[in-house]
């Protein structure tokens, strides 16, 4: 292994034109991924994670959007921006991507069968004949029962979590690295859901490829991240491992969103919190932090200057970014403050 | 309070097709209690609130409001009448509002219908924006203004307004934000506390429903397979279907789920059209028996108050 | 640790935000306003709103501020392109003119010459006018008469001569007076001298330009003048700015009075079908079911009648004959025939809003199916609804335009747009104004209703845009 990261993205930021004004959808956004590793970016609508990753894919379409700032590189070379023919070398190939809605992601006007072998058609040059019969192994990787006879049936005859599965067999026709998964279990079942995270778990493990999850619900992060991203409004406000982040939330609004999900875990129930409010108007994003207004430990610097990520120099890979990580900051019930705990030797 | 015997609503699709949505379901809601109902989708959950309420016209069954019988078949007259008996909180906040409509109109329709003058729906008005805890200015504004939680608890607003005594929420919480929910749930308890309501909680989110129910009823295509106090049924489920639900429902803690053991489910949820007798889950049930196919489980008693549908428990 | 500005102890000190997390931060817009906001940004729907304000009012208005009758004929100037005012010379009523005889020179020549010299001292009498020229000459030596020939191009030697006026067979006849159909123009005049019988290849030619002229009693008849004022001077005709038709008929009058008829039809019709179409289809979508669908496929089976056939059937029908007015037959079979692609497209509206929510939530409440309706559903279909209008203005005038055109809607002297074209085609070569300036307002008035209407559809189905 190389001392590239598979997928390594720095200080990206997205903008859209729209008919009131600029949005700043996403605002310097750094995270990384490693080969085989499960990535998930959590937070709620409007938080630019969706936006983050079909930049990088290049599906956004560049008038509105635009690119400000940023790089995204793949395996060492830059990916960020590039167009129609130098995209499709890896868009596809390298990274293969799964969307929320299989229904409307697929065509429906031609076989899953077809589709699939499209694919390998386009990118690895295959005939119809090799294509058709890697798309039966697909499908029968991704545990659809009866692949042959699927095959050559069209996207309204299957369910929806045997669609998603569809598109899963689908993006892995290439053999990608890296699998980026856009809420792919949010309009499922619950029971679906669980068959569709444990098949995703099942193909990092065995084929060693990376996935990066987006999705808004954190009870499927913990079942199946390895390190977690959390973003709000358009900027990563804690990232770590999924213990650090479940266990020693290091930020306020994880905190919160903790706070306000009910939990089995213990039979008492524990009145939910709520954060009130609603998230911050992109049109013109706050010059401090973009959580000061809902943060019940908000200061005064938090009004006036937009916090950078802290982290412990033990703990590298958790950071989190608050002003209440600043060495000197007031001890907050529920937040893990390394720096406070150094500082103060505790 | 609230109770149904064997009521079912059948769909007629295509030629002779018979969709047996809410096929014969028994429950009985208590007064200022609430019940919280699960199911996947096909489940029949949300057809069963809307025929329970009279929007959809029942096929067969009995539905009793304390103690007396509901129309079958309900006309406008009919729910005038019911208004400030039973009310529903609707899942999409963005379709449930008439967007030309100002917040004031929304909200005070059901006190425009039953007749009372424009100053005092007003008056109304103001209270009950303040009550879910929005601004009684926003009355002259339009629902495309608002966030999709704030617009929710103006659906809330319209519902209470004509204090009604039992609230069919369907899926009130699905469509809005992690942080957001929490705000509609807390809103929603409070308001059952403060004004003795009695609620039927219809989400498929069983943290969610464990967390503000009394009791559980989990639906599987149009059949009620069990029913208890909202715990007991959580922690101790007793049917295939329900134990299943409980393992694939992820929890927000690591630890756990990586001790857990994987869900070992087969196959897909079949949509519930032309049923004919035998368990509507036999066919992927994991302990299923022969005459699961053949014979339709009854409901039984086997703790207090807390009921399943299934040939394990069958008495020999 | 990243580097950052040194804190003070003071910026850690608690302070939560003051703003109302409630707040709306937009102002407040209805869906009217927004959709109007969106339309004024659209500068050809602007513009198509203006022009179609402008044709509203020169409809309603014009025939108040210009006040000529469309039916008086103005024989003075028949055809006549659009011009400035002309002006006529005064002349007194006609009196017949004898032309002069030189009485010394004989009349018939006392040999056969074979030469006669060309004409000398051809010259106009007096002011050429439209009422008559009167031409004279110096009698030529060995004439027994004389031919006069009238052109309007120049004659080149004998050629092109033109029409033949007279033959004068005296040879003392020195003066012609023409009257045949004058009109303002250059004519060339050319006379040839005759021996009696042959005539000799010598031309003289005459430019002349006779100005308008109008008569006394015409004027007076007309009143242009007072009765005291005496010929000789010039007096100005009626203005007509657009010209006028092979009837001598204004054409702006014509046009306003058109312009009424035409857009009656074409405001009237749509509005009347697109209103049943609403009805019809509002309650079959509503409906659903059996009625739904019997409505619907009698809807299909009104598209499917021929439109021109029922036209004519109509016109048969209401006992209309040839040659007179048929705007109420038309008016019907408009409406009869088109109304079931409004119905058609408000049904769609309709069965996706009853899906809605809010409609159930009403029905909730206790809303009964007429309220319903009239609360919920209509006002969500109001946009549709205008489209539609907006889209089935200009198809019908222009369908009522074709069918005036081929003799099938009204008829002369009923003026309409459509007609007005059928009569201009006509004299299309020779005076293209005639047709010009009706098929112009056509066009002019469906380009501007279609193009405000792709403006409003645009404007209003826009999505609401929420914070979302």
């Amino acid at each position: 292994m190389g001392t590239h990261k598979l997928l390594e993205v720095s200080n990206l930021s997205v903008e859209f034109e729209t008919y009131g004004g600029v949005v700043k959808a996403v605002r310097g956004v750094d995270f990384s991924v490693d080969a085989g590793e499960v990535l998930a970016i959590v937070g709620e609508s409007g938080c630019g994670k969706s936006v983050t990753v079909q930049s990088i894919m290049g599906i956004i379409p560049m008038p509105p959007g635009k690119i400000t700032g940023g790089s995204a590189k793949l395996k060492g070379e830059e990916i960020l921006g590039l167009q129609a023919q130098a995209a499709n070398q890896f868009r596809g190939k390298e990274i293969g991507m799964i969307f929320q809605d299989p229904m409307t992601s697929l065509n429906p006007t031609m076989t899953i069968g077809a589709q699939i072998a499209e694919t390998l058609k386009v990118h690895r040059g295959l005939s119809t004949q090799q294509a058709s019969e890697i798309a039966s192994e697909l499908l029968i990787r991704t545990r659809i029962p009866e692949a042959q006879k699927r095959l050559n049936q069209y996207p309204f005859e299957f369910s929806g979590g045997m669609l998603q599965r569809a598109m899963i067999a689908q993006s892995l026709a290439c053999s990608p690295s890296l699998l980026i998964a856009d809420e792919p279990t949010t309009a499922l079942d619950v029971t679906i859901q669980a068959q569709i995270l444990d098949l995703l778990k099942e193909l990092q493990s065995r084929d060693g490829m990376a996935i990066i999850l987006i999705t808004h619900d954190l009870a499927v992060v913990a079942r199946t991240a390895q390190n977690v991203c959390v973003m709000y409004a358009g900027q990563i406000v804690e990232q770590g491992s999924v213990d650090d982040i479940f266990y020693k939330s290091a930020h306020p609004y994880t905190l919160g969103l903790k706070l306000a999900m009910p939990s089995n875990v213990s039979q008492q129930n524990k009145k939910l919190e709520p954060i009130p409010g609603s998230p911050p108007d992109l049109f013109s994003p706050p010059s401090g932090c973009g959580y000061a207004a809902r943060c019940p430990h908000a200061m005064r610097i938090c009004h006036k200057e937009n916090p950078p990520l802290f982290s412990d120099p033990r703990e590298p890979l958790h950071a989190a970014r608050c002003w209440l990580q600043a060495p000197g900051a007031p001890k907050t019930q529920g937040l893990y403050q390394p720096n406070l705990i150094a500082s103060h030797g505790a | 309070m609230i109770e149904t015997k064997n009521l079912k609503k059948h769909f007629h699709v295509g030629r002779n097709q018979t969709l047996h949505a809410v096929d014969g379901i028994s429950l009985s809601i208590a007064e200022n209690e609430i019940l919280g109902l699960v199911g996947e989708s096909g489940s029949g959950k949300s057809t069963f609130g809307k025929t329970l309420i009279g929007l959809h016209e029942r096929t067969a069954g009995d539905v009793f409001f304390k103690g007396s019988p509901l129309p079958q078949k309900y006309t406008a007259k009919d729910h005038l009448r019911y208004s400030a008996d039973i009310q529903m909180i609707f899942q999409d906040p963005y379709a449930s509002l008439n967007p030309r409509m100002t917040v004031l109109d929304i909200i005070g329709e059901g006190l425009a219908l039953k007749g009372i003058p424009r100053a005092d729906i007003q008056d109304e008005v103001g209270f009950w924006l303040r009550r879910v805890g929005l601004h009684p200015d926003h009355m002259s504004r339009f629902p495309h203004e608002f966030s999709g939680g704030q617009r929710q608890r103006i659906g809330i607003a319209r519902a209470m307004i004509i204090k009604p005594k039992f609230v069919v929420c369907d899926e009130p919480i699905s469509a809005l934000d992690v942080s957001v929910q929490a705000q509609v749930v807390n809103l929603l308890e409070d308001l059952k506390d403060s004004l003795g309501l009695t609620l039927l909680f219809i989400a498929h989110d069983l943290s969610m429903v464990r967390y503000i129910s009394d009791r559980m009823a989990v639906m599987y295509l149009g059949t009620l397979v069990e029913s208890g106090p909202s715990d007991a049924v959580f922690f101790e489920p007793k049917h295939p279907y329900t134990r299943l639900l409980i393992q694939s429902n992820p929890e927000a803690d690591p630890v756990l789920e990586r001790t857990r053991p994987s869900a070992e489910l087969t196959g897909e949820i079949t949509s519930p059209i032309n049923m004919g007798p035998g368990c509507r889950f036999a066919d992927r049930c994991p302990e299923v028996m022969p005459q699961c196919q053949s014979v339709t489980p009854e409901s039984r008693l086997i703790a207090s108050d807390h009921q399943v549908a299934c040939h394990l428990y069958d008495e020999r | 640790m990243i580097p950052h500005p040194a804190l003070q102890a003071d910026d850690f000190t608690p302070e939560l935000s003051t703003d109302s997390l409630e707040q709306l931060s937009r102002p407040s817009l209805s869906y009217w306003q927004d959709a109007w906001i969106r339309l004024k940004k659209n500068t050809r729907a602007i513009i198509s709103l203006y022009l179609i304000i402008g044709l509203a009012l020169f409809t309603i208005l014009g025939p108040f501020l210009w006040t000529k009758d469309p039916s008086a004929q103005d024989l003075d100037q028949i055809s006549q392109a659009p011009a400035l005012p002309k002006t006529a010379l005064l002349v007194s009523d006609y009196l017949p003119w004898t032309p002069p005889v030189d009485q010394g020179h004989p009349a018939e020549p006392t040999g056969y010459p074979d030469t006669l010299d060309a004409v000398t001292g051809f010259a106009i009498v007096g002011t050429p006018n439209t009422q008559s020229i009167r031409l004279t000459w110096s009698p030529v030596q060995d004439a027994g008469g004389y031919s006069i020939y009238r052109s309007e191009s120049e004659p080149s030697g004998l050629q092109g001569l033109g029409l033949p006026l007279e033959t004068i067979d005296a040879g003392n006849i020195l003066g012609f007076e023409d009257r045949l159909n004058l009109k303002s123009q250059t004519y060339f005049y050319s006379i040839i001298p005759t021996d009696g019988l042959d005539e000799f290849d010598v031309v003289t030619t005459l430019k002349v330009t006779p100005v308008q002229s109008i008569t006394m009693s015409q004027a007076l008849e007309r009143g242009l003048i007072d009765p005291s004022d005496a010929p000789g001077r010039s007096v100005s005709l009626a203005f007509h700015p657009f010209g006028t038709d092979y009837l001598g008929r204004d054409m702006l009058a014509r046009l306003m009075q058109g312009a009424r008829v035409s857009l009656f039809i074409g405001v009237v019709a749509p509005f009347i079908y697109v209103l049943f179409g609403v009805f019809y289809g509002g309650f079959a979508g509503y409906l659903g079911g059996k009625i739904d669908q019997f409505l619907m496929r009698f809807a299909d089976f009104v598209v499917a009648l021929p439109f021109l056939l029922f036209m004519i059937l109509f016109k048969i029908g209401f006992g209309i004959g040839p040659g007179e007015s048929g705007i109420l037959p038309m008016l019907v079979a408009l409406i009869l025939l088109l109304w079931p692609s409004t119905a058609r497209l408000v049904r769609g509206q309709v069965l996706k809003i009853r899906e809605q929510g809010y409609i159930e939530a009403a029905r909730l409440l206790g809303g009964r199916p007429s309220y319903l309706i009239a609360r919920h559903i209509i006002p969500n279909t109001m946009g549709v609804i205008l489209v539609t209008l907006t889209f089935a203005v200009p198809s019908a005038i222009f369908t009522e335009a074709f069918l005036s055109f081929i003799g099938m809607g009204v008829a002369p002297p009923t003026p309409s747009w459509g007609s007005m074209c059928n009569e201009g085609v006509k004299t299309m070569l020779s005076h293209p104004h005639e047709l010009f300036f009706p098929a112009l307002f056509i066009s002019i008035t469906v380009l501007a209703f279609n193009l405000l209407g792709d403006g409003l559809t645009e404007a209003l189905d826009s999505k609401m845009r929420s914070r979302e």
